[in-house]
């Protein structure tokens, strides 16, 4: 069997995740900053970033979608101390398309608001996991694999999270 | 029965990224229905609110940007194994190297040994090192090491020089406002012209590909020319602030000096 030149085979790889994970990385991001286009940019700094830095991706270590997703991680807090530098809060300045209904529009930004504040209250691991899990459509296998963790450990924090977010919003509720 | 639990909750997340409802994944599992229902309602709650397709103008212009890079790189790589292998240690040595912005250009040894400062926690001078943000975040850590510091005072030859208490310090730690204060101690009161900062070492590691890069300073000396006071009433506080930021596409590293946020202020001496 012909063997090809494995950088060439990264390059190929990761156009391919392209089409996959685009769109997954720059929900991902979006969670984290609360801006649309800002995401998407992102999005396509990562990829950018990732083919910049090819040579030195090693297989043996995470899977190349973890590894898109901690140089998008990076990225997110670059920006993150870029914004706070000009004292915004970017996930609370999210704003719902304009074509939305008046009522509707305020009853989803109620429902964000709600999610957005459960959310903060889990630890910083917690919410990683879900980002990767909910919007970045990773296994818990790879998901451990990007954070350094065990995938039973992952699982347990998911759970754990989840619960949390269950009784925060429940008493948001009642 | 909590990693029956957790496998079975996990795979309902599976699926449900994949596509399948609440309902299918609690049809499947009736006898954990009731403990699984709040928390793929969660789930679902959460994905639907921040649930939204990128736009296809974005995607297409991002995927045009990447093809771009590809050809690039792919044209940049092309060529015989020896030239791969320029091209490697090219890189490598770029990446070494270091541009500092300096204010002045040659440095012209020292030929005499200027009295040394004596540090005391209450001196009216203290020196302080920080760092803009910039792309300090593609380090894991930065560790810059400043052997000495002399100050030379208006218009005379005379110079005064310290050795800081904490020699080594890392950039990544004192990011925007941070800042680490290297030395304090008495400085006779006066005008000063100028002040050489001898730094020794900048070392750091990238957080993406692991790799450890030397910068040099060249000359080893950053030469600051903004004239400053000291006086006995008040503390002059003294801060080097520097940054480092990516120069291109090819892994480039330099540090510059922030001018704006370097040099002297004053602030009050708090009274014992």
């Amino acid at each position: 069997m012909n063997k090809g030149n494995p950088q060439d085979d990264h390059e190929i790889r990761l156009a391919g995740l392209y089409e996959e994970y685009y769109d997954k990385i720059a929900r991902y991001v979006y969670v984290r900053i609360g801006n649309r286009e800002e995401a998407e940019d992102i999005a396509g700094e990562v990829f950018l970033k990732a083919l910049k830095a090819l040579d030195f991706y090693q297989e043996r270590g995470i899977p190349m979608q973890g590894w898109l997703f901690r140089i998008a991680h990076n990225l997110t807090v670059d920006h993150l101390r870029k914004m706070d530098k000009r004292t915004t809060t970017p996930i609370e300045s999210v704003e719902l398309l304009a074509k939305d209904d008046p009522a509707d529009t305020s009853e989803k930004n109620l429902e964000f608001e709600r999610v957005t504040e459960a959310m903060k209250q889990l630890t910083v691991e917690q919410r990683e996991v879900l980002s990767l899990r909910f919007f970045g459509g990773l296994t818990a296998k790879e998901v451990g694999d990007t954070l350094g963790k065990a995938e039973g450990a992952v699982r347990e924090m998911q759970r754990a999270a989840l619960e949390k977010l269950r009784t925060i919003m429940g008493v948001q509720r009642s | 029965m909590n990693e029956d639990f957790d496998r079975i909750l996990d795979e309902c997340i599976d699926r449900m990224n994949g596509g399948d409802s609440l309902v299918d994944c609690l049809s499947d599992y009736p006898a954990y229905s009731e403990k699984l229902r709040p928390l793929l309602q969660s789930t679902y709650d959460v994905q639907k609110t921040y649930a939204f397709a990128p736009s296809a103008d974005g995607k297409r212009a991002a995927r045009q940007k990447l093809h771009a890079a590809l050809g690039k790189r792919r044209q940049g790589t092309a060529g015989s194994p020896l030239l791969r292998l320029i091209s490697r240690r090219a890189f490598w040595a770029t990446a070494a190297l270091l541009v500092l912005a300096i204010v002045g250009s040659l440095v012209v040894r020292s030929v005499f040994n200027p009295p040394a400062l004596v540090p005391s926690p209450d001196g009216n001078f203290a020196f302080l090192v920080s760092d803009e943000p910039d792309d300090i975040n593609d380090f894991e850590y930065l560790d810059i090491t400043i052997s000495r510091v002399r100050m030379q005072t208006l218009g005379s030859d005379k110079w005064l020089e310290f050795t800081p208490d904490i020699r080594t310090v890392d950039l990544t730690r004192l990011q925007g406002e941070q800042f680490q204060e290297i030395w304090r101690g008495h400085v006779p009161a006066g005008q000063y012209a100028r002040v050489r900062i001898y730094v020794s070492e900048v070392n750091g590691k990238l957080k993406l590909t692991g790799q450890t890069l030397d910068l040099n300073v060249p000359g080893g000396i950053v030469h600051m020319l903004v004239p400053f006071e000291v006086t006995t009433d008040m503390v002059t506080i003294y801060t080097f602030d520097i940054t480092v930021m990516a120069t291109g596409d090819d892994g480039t590293y330099m540090l510059k000096l922030q001018l704006n946020e370097s040099g002297a202020r004053q602030e009050a001496k708090l009274l014992k």
